[in-house]
């Protein structure tokens, strides 16, 4: 089974256009304050995604779970 | 104004270039003033310098001490010498190139294998800038380049020219020899501006910015007067910093070295003089070099000479830069006093003479301001400050004036006064509660007092504690702390939301005492409790004209409070603010069980909490005090009934023991599931010795009733506990159980010790301790005691030290961060952390549940 789909790894996802141009207003920031994620993250490598995406995390914890945003990086 | 970004710092060798374009003077003489106590031109405190005394002007810039920055002098020595601190670098050069030809030692394709490498790390880190071989020698392909240090070093012959070379060794600090001949400075000096950019760069040094040549000094620079001011004794007698002596020193030899060059000197006394200048420049950059003396000043201490200036706790970094003292602040040892409240501290006088406060004149307080002012003793003004910003001492003769030209916007500096906010501290400021802003008030004595419910914030004892105070300068930061930090409001602590300043030790203890059932006063002493409190009514008297404790208790309660919780497994109610039910103990205080304080909080707000913690902590210290509340040897003595007990326990114990060694003997043990029949037995035996210990509590808890003080306080949670108590009156148990199980070698041959025989699994071989520290222990049972005690100790002290630096760097690589309105976490930067603080957007501090939190 490849890693990126155990159990423990929360749900990545990658984010419209769209949808970054509403986040990025919410959170008043610019993509350089996010959290950041490797091009080569497995996760990433996965979505395919290239530096610049912002990918979605959804994390849980409990019964609960909240969004976590990354931008993709080289490496 | 125009800003620039700097886009880089470079740092580097000063060239003798530099350094002559640098020193705008050249020092001749090794002096400082003439005998009119004026500095000498060309001396060590040559007016062109700088100057430090005000009214001079500097001969250089043309402005006052204050203003003008310092110039840098230097000394041209006759003869070089090497920089003490570069000659480990001196020697790696040396060693790795060749006398005769002055190139590395290797051939051009060995040279291109570590070039190779040197580039693609370049390429790898992306900079240019980076001393890609200094990065060699520590990470990555390493090894290459200490490898080939370590091969250069031990060639024997150059691979390109072929030359032979002599053996070099380096004697540290500063000499250098080939096979016995002694290298001079300038002899090193010669060689080393032979060798090639490029072939430095290989070496780790970047040959077209820094020369190593360089690292022979021939240029001196002296630094400007104000780094080594001078200072005029009472006496009017001059004292010289102790760079500048030693600065005198090496140009007096300097000078001499001259003169005998002059006069033509034979080599040796040359030889000696140039050695002697050596070691004057070696300690003159750090005294402490390795192997050789350090100066020292005429009275023998030694001199602090640059590398000491910075070095170190006392260093400029660590002592000047990261360490910063503050005005407006007291520091003396703490006291307690259970009558200052909670957020109060107890201030002396002579501090709160000494502090100040400021005071704002406006239109509206003129009067007052004027009246202040006025004012010849204690609350006082000490300091004007007018709106220009100029500050004046207010004495007794100019006060009048004073008044007279008090204008609106001006501020008076008056001493400290009962109310004024201040801010407590005691080191080492580890969480956000180890500072509070506490209102003072001002004492007879000289240390702070403060009350003992505090204590565990700021995790004080008055065994010789000593206490910051500061006070807060401006309305701003005054109002902040007192509608944040004060400890009313820090009483949940913001780790699990436990209470954290609340009753505790001997408060729980007269809480206990007085709220027992049946417990009856007096009048007089419902009213002197009662009092205490600041109550001045009475509750309803029980038969005979006696108070109840828990009706003293309940006046101190908030009018009309319900509650119902647990104290232990025991029911605690409180209806319509009376305690009808439960004895209070550690349990209704908090710590895991902050539900009556809870309570008050969400119904009565923070000050009635407030309110509630002191009141009730005075009333119960107030009650100790009247009944005495004592423990000696007598508490901790073995009755006949309790050695009746502990002997048939232990009998009743061991004979089960001895049947399942029996058993596992016999291989007749049913073995635990997922262990071996060996350590199933282990695991037996570890849980009947443990389930007598308990049974030992038990039966003490029923022998030893309310009569002893001693269980009273473990009952109630205060001070100790019914464990102590039992291995002062019963037995031990079980000692020294290393890494979970019981001790089982020390002595050779698989025992613990000579007394025992080998294999012997009873638990009497592995240090379990039947008896009493009242009745005392045998020997071989102190062992088995000290053992415990050790290892407990040195556990200890390992898992503080590192737990707490463990701390430390987590506390402050989280300092900077920030809950923002959104909830979301950011730094200083608005670099998002977090989208929703902790995932749930929950504070610990605010988490206060009234009833517990059902399953679901």
């Amino acid at each position: 089974m490849p890693s990126t789909d155990h159990i423990l790894v929360p749900e990545h996802e990658l984010m419209s256009d769209k949808e970054i141009k509403e986040l990025l207003k919410d959170l008043d920031i610019v993509p350089e304050n996010l959290p950041k994620i490797l091009e080569s993250d497995p996760q990433a490598v996965k979505l395919g995604a290239k530096p610049g995406n912002i990918i979605k995390i959804e994390r849980r914890d409990g019964k609960i779970s909240y969004p976590y945003y990354r931008i993709v990086i080289e490496g | 104004m125009q800003t620039e970004v700097i886009d880089y710092i470079r740092f580097g060798v000063l060239s003798p270039e530099n350094a002559k374009k640098l020193g705008v003077i050249k020092l001749t003489v090794p002096d400082t003033y003439n005998e009119d106590g004026y500095p000498i031109d060309g001396g060590l405190l040559d007016q062109r310098m700088g100057v430090i005394d005000p009214g001079l002007i500097c001969k250089t810039c043309g402005s006052r001490a204050k203003s003008c920055p310092g110039h840098f002098g230097r000394i041209e020595l006759v003869r070089p010498v090497i920089h003490s601190e570069f000659s480990k670098v001196i020697y790696m050069i040396l060693q790795s190139t060749c006398r005769s030809c002055h190139r590395i030692m290797l051939s051009d394709e060995h040279i291109d294998d570590y070039k190779s490498i040197l580039t693609k790390l370049e390429e790898d880190t992306g900079d240019e800038t980076e001393p890609a071989a200094a990065e060699l020698g520590t990470q990555g392909e390493k090894g290459d380049h200490a490898t080939m240090l370590k091969r250069l070093k031990n060639m024997k012959k150059c691979e390109r020219c072929g030359a032979q070379r002599g053996k070099l060794k380096f004697s540290s600090p500063t000499y250098f020899y080939v096979d016995d001949y002694k290298l001079k400075p300038d002899e090193i000096r010669e060689l080393l501006s032979k060798i090639s950019a490029e072939d430095l760069s290989i070496l780790g040094i970047d040959g077209s910015k820094n020369r190593p040549e360089w690292f022979i000094l021939s240029v001196l620079l002296v630094p400007p007067v104000n780094v080594r001011p001078s200072i005029t004794l009472e006496s009017g007698e001059r004292s010289e910093d102790d760079l500048t002596h030693k600065l005198v020193d090496i140009m007096r030899i300097n000078l001499r070295l001259e003169q005998n060059l002059n006069a033509g000197a034979p080599q040796i006394i040359i030889d000696d003089l140039w050695e002697l200048l050596q070691y004057h420049v070696t300690t003159y950059f750090n005294n402490e070099t390795a192997s050789i003396p350090p100066a020292r000043h005429r009275s023998g201490r030694a001199l602090k000479t640059l590398a000491q200036r910075l070095k170190g706790k006392e260093g400029r970094f660590r002592y000047n830069l990261s360490g910063k003292r503050v005005n407006y602040s007291a520091r003396t040892v703490i006291s307690v006093d259970p009558n200052i409240n909670i957020d109060e501290v107890g201030v002396p006088q002579e501090i709160a003479s000494k502090l100040t406060v400021p005071f704002y004149v406006t239109t509206w307080n003129m009067d007052k301001a004027k009246e202040l002012l006025a004012r010849t003793e204690y609350p006082m003004v000490i300091n004007v400050i007018s709106k220009d910003g100029k500050r004046k001492r207010a004495i007794d003769t100019n006060r009048e004036d004073l008044i007279k030209e008090l204008q609106v916007g001006d501020i008076l500096e008056r001493q400290l006064v009962d109310g004024d906010i201040t801010l407590f501290n005691r080191q080492p400021s580890l969480h956000r509660v180890s500072i509070m802003a506490h209102k003072a008030k001002v004492l007879k004595g000289r240390t702070f007092r403060m009350n003992y419910c505090v204590t565990s914030p700021y995790n004080a004892d008055f065994d010789g504690d000593e206490m910051n105070l500061h006070v807060p300068q401006n309305l701003e930061a005054q109002s902040e702390a007192k509608f944040l930090m004060s400890p009313q409001y820090q009483v949940f602590s913001p780790r699990d939301g436990d209470a954290i300043i609340t009753n505790n030790e001997d408060g729980i203890t007269g809480m206990y005492i007085l709220t027992k059932d049946n417990n009856l006063l007096t009048k007089e002493e419902a009213i002197y409790l009662l009092s205490i409190a600041g109550i001045y009514k009475l509750p309803k008297p029980g038969k005979g004209e006696m108070y109840s404790g828990k009706s003293i208790f309940s006046m101190l309660l908030p009018e009309g409070l319900e509650f119902e919780g647990r104290s232990g497994n025991a029911p605690f109610v409180i209806k319509n603010g009376t305690l009808v039910e439960g004895i209070v103990t550690k349990d209704t205080y908090g710590r895991g069980n902050n539900k009556l304080l809870v309570k008050i909080c969400n119904d009565y707000g923070y000050e009635e909490l407030k309110r509630f913690i002191f009141v009730s902590a005075k009333v119960a210290d107030a009650y100790v005090t009247m009944m005495g509340v004592t423990v000696g040897v007598k508490e901790y003595t073995t009755s006949k009934k309790l050695e009746d007990e502990r002997v048939r326990l232990l009998e009743e114990t061991f004979e089960k023991i001895n049947k399942l060694i029996q058993d596992y003997k016999a291989r007749k043990l049913e073995p635990l599931i997922g262990y071996t029949p060996r350590q199933s037995l282990e695991r037996m035996l570890i849980a009947e010795l443990n389930l007598v210990r308990e049974k030992a509590g038990e039966t003490l808890l029923k022998y030893e009733t309310s009569e002893n003080p001693a269980v009273e306080m473990a009952r109630s949670g205060s001070r100790g506990s019914i464990l102590n108590i039992e291995q002062m009156t019963m037995f031990l148990g079980q000692q020294a159980t290393l890494s979970g199980g019981r001790i089982k070698r020390g002595y050779y041959t698989n025992r613990v010790l000579p007394h025992i025989v080998p294999g012997d699994i009873r638990p009497s071989a592995r240090g379990f301790v039947a008896t009493c520290y009242y009745s005392g222990l045998a020997p071989t049972d102190l062992f088995m005691h000290a053992v415990g005690s050790r290892s407990s100790e040195v556990y200890k002290a390992l898992l503080t030290a590192r737990s707490g630096y463990l701390y430390r760097r987590l506390s402050n690589a989280l300092q900077d961060y920030c809950v923002d309105s959104d909830y979301s976490v950011r730094d200083t930067n608005n670099n998002l952390i977090e989208t929703i603080y902790g995932g749930d957007k929950l504070n610990p501090i605010f988490m206060r549940f009234e009833e517990d939190k059902k399953e679901d």
